[in-house]
């Protein structure tokens, strides 16, 4: 029994052990990998008289957002074009940031490793600062394409005033409506102008039989678990609540403490009180969202990005073949200005951990790697694919081919990993028919007009680092629960006096210091 | 027979194998080495998998820092399980644990035996394969699909048991979000998953009885039910209380997944348990000496349990687990 009760404690116990037993896998992908690029290292053997330089081989870890690894089609085509050996090493994006932290406790990161988004940028800084990480900053006049990637969201990805990545750019601010335009057209409403409008056409597709099948079938807003990519940041960012944290009697403070973020909460108790969006917002998960709005029974998705009209739009004409999308972001506040809450330009960032890379001159080669995949060449075949392939350039715009399978299986995995943006690195624009997709182009550009930047992206806090996250659940539950009506006013600011009391005032503390120097 | 041969010949045995015990363990050794080297693969495992990851334990009493490794990082003392332990919802998150494990214990613990009682005595070996199948059958289907498919039935939009509430003139009720409703819930699916799952243990050992008992009684005239009562159930009680023991065992190991699926802002109060706690504080901000001091402190009271069990169990006059 010894043995059972010992089996007990350790079973239950460790990531660690976990921990190992998923090391194993990047072996198995490591070992595979000879063979199937066998023909590259013969190929670079025969070159090696004429050119004696040998392929860098480089290790990659990155998140995959499709479900199955894709197949070396491009990979090769990257090898033969960077006299590089690559070796993916692809984990799925749901899982990511456990499958991050637990390779860097056992200290298993490979050479490149890429992060999940911004927060798990955000928590990977206590060790950046710890020095675990290469500082690539001063190498980078080096580098002629990479010394070209836009310096005001380098400097946002800076730790302590250094630079330790490089960014995956992202447009600023990509965040509005998409909503039903046969709808509307039936209703005699317009795109609303402000926020009394959206709540008027989010009553109107509930209330007024917008699909005429003479039910009452339909709710105005689709919604789901999430206060930042969902549709109440949107939202909350058009009543004029800051981003994230602003200038309050000469000091920064969280958004929460505004008055604007009271409004936005009230608008979504109204909304839901009315039965005007899904009740169960606070529990929907994002394909529940997704599937509610493409079978025609909500009339307006708020909040990630209007790009996605084109997948939404896909999936909706199966159900609704006479549907009409379109995208629409300049709702006024109450105070009839104009406002879009704006990302630091980046969805991601690369890494390049010590244990991994030995010397400088190591870091060089690799940094070479990705000075190619900034030239036009390189990045087009890992954003778009092999072109007469996975698509073709129309009017010198990239043209995905209609086989999206093909894309999704083939491409998908790589073009998330491209660094920089087409500006920077000189890839196609995409060529876009469908007209939603147009407008939301257009309306992206427009955005940033309004945009309003997060002070703090470029700030440290080392509270927020360690406990951000739990402590931002407390604003996200007083939040749900005051849209659900369980909590009021007062009640809302008890728990925003329970985040400071358990760190939160430190952060303020923290932020405030970071931002007067 | 036996009885009587037994005793002369252990009786002299003792001097022989003192006085030349070393060969005689070697030749019994040599005789059986094939169950020896069977051996190895169990005992590795266990060595690899079980007893080395507890050197890991360490970093509960540490700073841990992944680049500096358990030999560089900061000693620390008791400092994350003091933390844990001030936590501010610590008793709450505890006492949820609880309360989930308890209705694990009561609620869902005597279904499987019911079960496999019932299934026994089904007549027609194609009926009793049949409902075995389907019972089994929901245990191969992952957490994510059990809570995606309560999600249908009972969201607010449209789920069926909503939408027949409001037929029969009921008010619709918000299963997904209500804190007093996630232990239902929950509990619901845990039987509606694993209850036929837990029959097999029970079914293999009512297997075991000798039916001989069961003409007997039925020659002394007994039913159905008294059959139940005085032959299957005190056959399996060893069985039974084994598996108790066991499933205390797991007391504050409620399996991660399913909580966490149900979990929203709306039933947190209710819902957090240690497990969630722990991916949250642990994992996903990468606070590593944290969980582990959550982890240890987890199995420390599991092994506690079992032993106050155990103990119990033999007082009591049953074999329990060792």
């Amino acid at each position: 029994m010894t043995k059972k009760s010992f089996t007990l404690l350790l079973s239950s116990l460790l990531t660690l052990s976990m921990l190992s037993a998923c090391g194993g896998n990047n072996n198995k992908e490591a070992a595979k990998d000879p063979g199937a690029s066998a023909g590259t290292n013969t190929a670079a053997a025969t070159d090696a008289a004429a050119e004696p330089e040998k392929p860098t081989e480089i290790k990659i870890m990155l998140p995959l957002n499709t479900t199955d690894t894709p197949p070396d089609t491009i990979k090769n085509e990257v090898e033969k074009l960077t006299n590089t050996k690559l070796t993916y090493q692809f984990f799925p994006a749901d899982t990511y940031e456990e499958k991050l932290n637990s390779s860097f406790a056992t200290g298993s990161l490979p050479q490149v490793t890429y992060l999940k988004n911004q927060t798990t940028f955000l928590q990977m800084k206590e060790a950046i600062k710890d020095g675990q990480f290469w500082e690539i900053g001063p190498l980078l006049s080096e580098f002629p394409n990479l010394n070209k990637l836009k310096p005001e969201i380098l400097n946002n990805t800076k730790v302590d005033g250094k630079l330790y990545t490089l960014y995956i750019g992202r447009p600023l601010a990509r965040q509005g409506i998409i909503y039903r335009k046969d709808w509307a057209d039936k209703l005699g409403l317009k795109a609303p102008a402000n926020t009394d409008e959206l709540f008027a056409m989010a009553k109107a597709f509930t209330e007024q039989d917008p699909d005429g099948n003479g039910k009452k079938d339909t709710i105005g807003v689709v919604d789901r678990n999430e206060l930042v990519y969902g549709a109440f940041k949107t939202v909350s960012s058009w009543f004029g609540t800051p981003n994230n944290w602003a200038e309050k009697d000469g000091q920064l403070a969280p958004e929460f403490t505004f008055p604007q973020y009271i409004d936005t909460m009230d608008f979504f108790k109204k909304l839901r009180e009315g039965g005007y969006m899904n009740q169960d917002f606070a529990a929907t998960s994002k394909t529940d969202a997704v599937n509610m709005f493409t079978s025609g029974k909500a009339g307006l998705y708020i909040g990630g990005s209007m790009q996605d009209i084109d997948s939404l739009n896909k999936d909706l004409i199966k159900n609704v073949p006479d549907a009409v999308l379109d995208t629409h972001s300049m709702v006024a506040g109450p105070d009839g200005k104009f406002a879009q809450w704006m990302i630091p330009g980046y969805n991601n960032v690369v890494l390049f951990p010590k244990s991994a890379v030995k010397d400088e001159a190591e870091l060089k080669k690799i940094l070479k790697f990705f000075d190619a995949m900034m030239t036009p060449e390189v990045a087009n075949l890992m954003y778009w694919g092999i072109e007469g392939t996975h698509y073709t350039v129309v009017d010198g715009k990239a043209k995905a081919t209609d086989n999206k399978e093909l894309i999704e299986r083939e491409v998908k995995g790589f073009k998330d990993s491209v660094i920089g943006e087409y500006e920077t690195n000189g890839m196609y624009q995409s060529l876009n028919v469908l007209p939603g997709r147009i407008h939301a182009e257009e309306l992206v550009l427009e955005n940033v007009k309004y945009g309003v930047a997060d002070p703090t992206a470029a700030l440290d806090s080392a509270t927020y680092t360690s406990k951000g996250v739990e402590l931002q659940q407390i604003i996200a539950d007083a939040t749900y629960k005051y849209m659900y009506g369980q909590i009021d006013k007062a009640g809302f600011e008890k728990e925003v006096e329970n985040w400071k009391s358990r760190g939160g005032a430190k952060i303020i503390e923290e932020y405030n210091a970071a931002y007067k120097k | 027979m036996q009885e009587v041969t037994a005793p002369p010949r252990t009786a002299p045995k003792p001097k022989p194998e003192k006085y030349k015990s070393s060969s005689e363990l070697k030749k019994r050794l040599w005789r059986n080495k094939l169950l020896y080297v069977m051996l190895i693969p169990g005992v590795l495992y266990f060595i690899v998998f079980k007893y080395l990851p507890m050197y890991g334990l360490i970093i509960s009493f540490q700073d841990y820092k992944p680049y500096q490794g358990i030999t560089g990082s900061e000693w620390v003392g008791m400092k994350h399980f003091s933390r844990l332990f001030t936590e501010p919802d610590f008793l709450n998150i505890l006492s949820n644990t609880l309360i989930l494990f308890g209705m694990n214990i009561l609620i869902y613990f005597p279904i499987p035996i019911i079960l496999a009682l019932m299934l026994n005595e089904l007549r027609g070996n194609f009926f009793k394969r049949f409902f075995q199948t389907l019972v089994y059958l929901p245990h191969f289907m992952s957490w994510v699909i059990v809570v995606s498919i309560s999600f249908v039935m009972v969201t607010m939009d449209g789920g069926i048991i909503n939408e027949l509430l409001a037929y029969f003139g009921f008010a619709k009720v918000n299963f997904l979000l209500s804190p007093g409703w996630f232990r239902p819930m929950y509990i619901l699916q845990v039987i509606w998953r694993e209850a036929g799952w837990g029959t097999i243990i029970y079914l293999a050992s009512i297997a075991a009885i000798d039916p001989g008992l069961y003409e007997a009684s039925r020659m002394d005239g007994a039913g159905r039910l008294r059959q139940v009562w005085h032959i299957t159930l005190p056959a399996i009680r060893g069985v039974i209380i084994t598996l108790f023991i066991l499933k205390i065992g797991s007391v504050l190991d409620l399996g991660f997944e399913h909580v966490y699926l149900l979990l929203n802002s709306m039933n947190r109060e209710v819902a957090e348990i240690i497990d969630t706690y722990v991916y949250t504080a642990g994992l996903r901000q990468g606070q590593f000496s944290y969980s582990t001091a959550i982890g240890f402190f987890k199995s420390v009271v599991g092994l506690i349990m079992v032993m106050t069990v155990n103990k119990i169990s033999k007082k009591i006059g049953e074999e329990g687990v060792y």
